[in-house]
């Protein structure tokens, strides 16, 4: 909310700086964001006269105009058009710079000598406003500086008022803070005003069906109003809070919502059919346009301001466009009025319709001051509109918010902020704040709140408003304590924060992204057949439109992005959450996925082998160091990944992952050229054994035996089938099995390979000998010349 | 019977009952070979070469027990140590060479280029975002908390209502928050979590809660749709707003440098009551004012407070015994000023020339 100093000074006497009070208000929890300085940098800038003007010879949308400037009349070329011959203009000469450090020189546009430019609102930094050039008030002297006509610089302070204050979304409600902080007396005009002519009974009558939804309708007539600008300083304080000014009628009605924080609308009584006002709900298929010339639907949940046959405002958001305030107006009706915070709000949302009035209704307006902003504005349409008030008000009103009592225990006070503060000093803040006391024993204060707060509600509520007046920054830092919760346990946290170790000491670099992104990318990885994605209901764009079912397709694409500037070795790891539909319910569960491009530190081979194998014997050791089952890999088949290089990852038995080399059409895609080897596992299986303690067994005491032998099989034949064959029903004496070499020569013939293993043979309880293990070792050799129709070389 | 198996590390047991076999002479063959390799002193070399060779050394013990060895071994234990008295001959010798310098057992390093690059295996890097919950949670946990978890997909009532969250507070509009068709969510802060374990355990509860939270912004340098959070809950009896106060100053000097300071405005949450935010001094320019915090000397990092009295109610503590504080914190917000770090995409972005600049 935009705060104009001068306004906020008229109602409380402060003479502090505009940096000491916003220090003060940001210390009492309305933090001031900024301060502006509206019109600084405009001192050039004068008041001139539109002499006469023509279109540019060359250009249609240019005019070429004579503006006079106290002195004598300047050619200058401009782009607006809404302004004639005699209006006040804001003028940049030659030589002048504007706010936004422009420098005014003297220009031919498309031919035409321009010596000076007549100004915007918003190239001078006055409002946002670039409709056109700026018109200044007829009787404004030509030559003299426009900040003199328009009040100067105004110091406007940015505040950020809280969901809770709704009494501070005003100019009054911030004096009210101010007061209180500095100690002194809150200033609020009493409006004065005559009634003329015949009661508003007669002009009008108002119907409120469910005083739930609206708590209190006040309506006001007034008649003769004359519909012209409002004065600049008006004009200049709405445009200083961001509100753009329209006619004199309708600013009242918002300067008062600014000033004391009531919505008002302003109907034209004459547009009101039998001249009446019913608060009711829109029925089923009702519709109104909106002053925003929008057609809205409106449903059976939103409250509506209607006439005798239609809605003519939705209630405390947007009037209607058919009974608004025109050029014939005469007669205006005058609304200040509370309605239901909850469904204004749910009515806003619906409608997709923010306004000033919306957002002070759905935070609570205080329904006991309705009729002073009635009567505030009243005053000021007199004063302003030369408009009549007819006599009396109509007021709906089934009394005032109920607040209840609050009782505050000092010594809970101190407990709760680990300070004390004195009876005295509580009595004195809650004084300032206008908070009444209704009774004060020793330790126990009952406090009645004000209507404008209807925050407060428990005795929390009254504690914070102590302290930060008080100055919550007062109160002290105690040391630091510890606190063991004997039965707590975050196993699982520090089992994946060991395991994030383990995978960077293994030389992986981790990666972050995000948890969703587009439809397109994931199909890239395999069409979602079986409706197993989670879209977002409301994405901010497609690209993140989908929740991730896996982390591979970010992977890819991470690697990828680095190949394309020509970062060719990659060795990543993340860690995190996917999202997928199973059974129709919306399951998540964090994973790791594992992506190699390129080389790593000493590992040179990237070949599609060398590439396979080492995401394998990374995720080997990981396994290794986090105590999980050892890696079984079974082939399988998925989309993404290279026909052959794809396996399923199996621990203890069970299915958790997939190990493989991505296809080249998604390699392609990122014009990645060397294989990629990608993982993804369910975290969770390698989680739950990392804090295992490990029990010792003795080192060997006896040597060990080694035998070589080397054995030529068919292509077919697989490591892990020699293996397999070797380990069955070896003696325990068999303790390790390395495979050295495999290679293939013509001499073998096509499709055999010779594989050469390295057996190791030892015995806990004595040392083996030649004979025994010469004896072991032939069996193997039989059993595997049986089962993989080997031929065998003894080394 | 003399027997001289039963090595001890000070000297050898005689009192043994083993006798002379094959095995037991193929163990004194291989430590006798090893002791000669490992010889570090022409001494050394010759203390080894009458332990085992010499006129009262271990092998003319074993010529002398010959008779007494098993017959089918007799042959083959004499072939062995007829062969480890040649072999550790030859090797005392070439071990006295090398020790007295006349063999140049090791290239000489004057040709070597030194400047060759290392080899061998690297570390990877961490994300900055893990680095800073990591470390976050090791501050924590050395006053006690420890880490609590939750689920990415939340329902409204954990992460509104029972959060005190008037029923039409603007955060829960459709345009702050990423709902699922099955009206669940995805979180818009941690808290959430704090709820699940209240309502899970009586207190005391003293926890923080890392995780991934999503809003419904558009990315742009410092906002990003999903983002991660480091939540606290402490909850006890007597728990005070002093208490808080340094329990985030400690936080605040252990995570950004000795000379940070904290300091406390008024703030709203509807989780807490009294609500605070939490600035901490700026790291780079001591408070002076710089580029960093926008000259305030100051840079807001933490929202916290005391929980309000009646989140107590919905999770069913009662409120008056019950009380304590709650805060929470951006991670990429702490990182970002941390390291330096200028724009929030580049923690999403996974470029090498980027995570290699962490450790
Ligand atoms: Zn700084």
């Amino acid at each position: 909310m935009k705060l104009p100093l001068s306004w906020l000074r008229e109602y409380v006497d402060v003479d502090a700086s505009a940096e000491e009070i916003a220090e003060r208000l940001t210390f009492s929890g309305t933090e001031v964001e900024g301060i502006e300085h509206v019109g600084a940098g405009c001192e050039d800038v004068i008041v001139g006269e539109v002499r006469a003007w023509e279109k540019h010879p060359k250009a249609d949308r240019l005019r070429l105009c004579r503006v006079f400037d106290g002195e004598g009349e300047l050619p200058v070329v401009c782009g607006a058009d809404n302004f004639d011959v005699g209006d006040k203009v804001a003028l940049a000469p030659v030589g002048a710079t504007l706010p936004g450090g422009m420098a005014i020189k003297e220009a031919k546009l498309r031919g035409e000598i321009s010596q000076g430019m007549l100004c915007a609102e918003d190239e001078l930094g006055l409002s946002a406003d670039h409709a056109g050039i700026m018109i200044l008030p007829a009787d404004a002297a030509v030559g003299t500086p426009m900040l003199d006509v328009i009040g100067g610089i105004e110091t406007v302070l940015e505040l950020e008022v809280t969901w809770n204050r709704p009494d501070c979304l005003c100019v009054i409600g911030m004096a009210r803070e101010v007061a209180a902080l500095y100690g002194v007396a809150l200033k609020v005009p009493e409006p004065t005003f005559e009634e003329k002519g015949k009661s508003v009974d007669e002009w009008t009558r108002v119907d409120v069906q469910d005083a739930f939804d609206c708590p209190r309708y006040t309506a006001r007539v007034l008649t003769e109003a004359k519909l012209k600008p409002s004065p600049v300083w008006m004009r200049r304080r709405l445009t200083c809070c961001g509100v753009r000014p329209i006619n004199n009628v309708v600013d009242i009605t918002n300067y008062v919502m600014l000033e004391c924080g009531h919505p008002l609308h302003a109907f034209d009584s004459a547009l009101l059919k039998e001249s009446r006002i019913i608060v009711r709900r829109a029925a089923e298929g009702e519709r109104m346009a909106t002053l925003d010339d929008e057609e809205r639907a409106l449903t059976p949940e939103m409250i509506v301001i209607a006439d005798a046959e239609r809605p003519v405002a939705v209630a405390g958001i947007m009037g209607g466009a058919g009974s608004e305030i025109n050029d014939t107006t005469q007669t205006v009706l005058l609304e200040s009025a509370t309605f239901d915070p909850a469904r204004t709000h749910r009515t806003s949302v619906a409608l997709g319709l923010s306004t000033e009035s919306s957002h002070r209704f759905e935070r609570t307006v205080n329904r006991e001051t309705v009729e002073w902003a009635s009567r505030r504005a009243a005053a000021l349409m007199t004063e302003h509109c030369g408009a009549t008030v007819a006599a009396g008000v109509i007021d709906v009103y089934g009394g005032a918010a109920e607040l209840a009592p609050i009782t505050c225990r000092l010594a809970r006070l101190e407990s709760l902020l680990g300070v004390s503060l004195g009876r005295d000093e509580v009595l004195g803040i809650l004084e300032k704040l206008q908070i009444p006391v209704a009774n004060a024993d020793d330790d126990i204060i009952t406090v009645a709140p004000p209507g404008f707060r209807p925050d407060l509600k428990i005795e929390a509520d009254i504690f914070e408003e102590i302290a930060r007046i008080h100055g919550i920054d007062e109160v002290p830092a105690a040391d630091p304590m510890g606190r063991v919760v004997v039965d707590a346990d975050d196993a699982r946290p520090r089992a994946v924060a060991a395991c994030r170790e383990h995978l960077v000491g293994l030389g992986l670099s981790e990666t972050m992204n995000y948890s969703f992104l587009s439809e397109q990318a994931l199909d890239r990885f395999g069409k979602d057949a079986d409706g197993r994605r989670v879209a977002l209901l409301d994405p901010v764009s497609a690209d993140h439109g989908v929740m991730r079912e896996s982390l591979i397709p970010q992977m890819a694409e991470s690697l990828g992005r680095n190949a394309t500037h020509q970062e060719l070795d990659a060795a990543c790891f993340e860690i995190g959450r996917v999202f997928y539909r199973e059974q129709g319910a919306i399951c998540e569960e964090e994973r790791l996925s594992i992506g190699l491009m390129g080389r790593q530190a000493g590992l040179d081979d990237t070949s599609p082998e060398g590439m396979f194998l080492r995401i394998k014997g990374l995720l080997e050791e990981l396994l290794r160091v986090q105590n999980a089952p050892a890696l079984e890999l079974q082939p399988d088949a998925h989309p993404a990944f290279e026909p052959g290089w794809c396996t399923a990852i199996l621990l203890g038995g069970e299915r958790v992952g997939i190990l493989g080399l991505l296809t080249a059409p998604i390699r392609h895609h990122w014009r990645i050229q060397s294989p990629v080897a990608m993982a993804e596992l369910r975290l969770d299986t390698i989680l739950s054994q990392v804090h295992d303690v490990q029990s010792f067994t003795d080192i060997p005491v006896y040597p060990s035996m080694d035998r070589d032998l080397a054995l030529i099989v068919d292509e077919s034949v697989c490591h892990g089938d020699v293996v397999r064959v070797i380990e069955s029903g070896a003696p325990g004496g068999l303790t390790r099995v390395d495979l050295f070499d495999i290679f293939r020569s013509e001499e073998m013939g096509d499709g055999r390979k010779s594989m050469a293993y390295s057996l190791t043979y030892r015995s806990a309880e004595r040392t083996l000998t030649d004979e025994e293990t010469n004896r072991v070792h032939a069996e193997i050799m039989d059993r595997l010349r049986r089962e993989l129709e080997a031929e065998i070389r003894e080394r | 019977m003399a027997v001289f198996f039963g090595q001890m590390q000070w000297g050898w047991d005689f009192e043994g009952d083993e006798t002379v076999n094959l095995e037991t002479l193929k163990r004194t063959v291989a430590e006798g070979l090893d002791e000669a390799r490992t010889a570090e002193t022409a001494d050394a070399v010759e203390a080894v070469r009458i332990k085992y060779l010499g006129r009262k050394g271990l092998m003319p013990q074993v010529m002398k027990e010959l008779k007494t060895v098993a017959p089918e071994e007799r042959a083959e234990v004499g072939r062995l140590a007829n062969t480890f008295k040649k072999e550790l001959t030859e090797l005392l010798e070439t071990r006295k060479k090398e020790l007295s310098g006349d063999a140049k057992a090791i290239a000489e390093p004057v040709t070597f280029d030194y400047t060759l690059p290392g080899r061998g295996p690297r570390r990877g890097t961490r994300h900055p975002i893990s680095t800073v919950i990591e470390e976050a949670v090791a501050i924590f946990g050395r006053m006690g908390f420890t880490v609590a978890e939750g689920p990415d997909v939340e329902t409204p009532y954990h992460n509104f209502d029972a959060l005190n969250t008037p029923g039409y507070h603007p955060s829960l509009d459709r345009q702050d928050t990423f709902w699922l068709d099955d009206g669940r969510l995805l979180r818009t802060q941690t808290s959430p979590v704090q709820i699940r374990v209240m309502e899970s355990r009586q207190p005391p509860v003293r926890i923080v809660t890392p995780g991934r939270c999503y809003r419904r912004d558009t990315t742009d340098a410092t906002h990003s749709a999903n983002f991660h959070q480091i939540e606290g809950l402490y909850v006890d009896r007597d728990v005070s707003l002093a208490d808080l106060k340094g329990t985030l100053a400690y936080f605040a000097h252990e995570m950004m440098g000795p000379d940070v300071a904290v300091r406390f405005r008024p703030h709203f949450f509807p989780f807490t009551e009294p609500s605070v935010e939490c600035d901490f001094s700026c790291h780079v320019c001591n408070g002076a004012g710089c580029r960093v915090c926008k000259g305030s000397g100051w840079i807001e990092i933490a929202g916290a407070g005391m929980v309000d009295p009646r989140v107590f109610e919905k999770v069913g503590y009662d409120p008056e015994t019950t009380t304590g504080y709650a805060f929470g914190m951006g991670i990429e917000r702490i990182a970002m000023i941390r390291y330096g770090i200028p724009d929030i995409r580049l923690l999403y972005e996974n470029d090498m020339r980027f995570l290699r600049q962490f450790g």
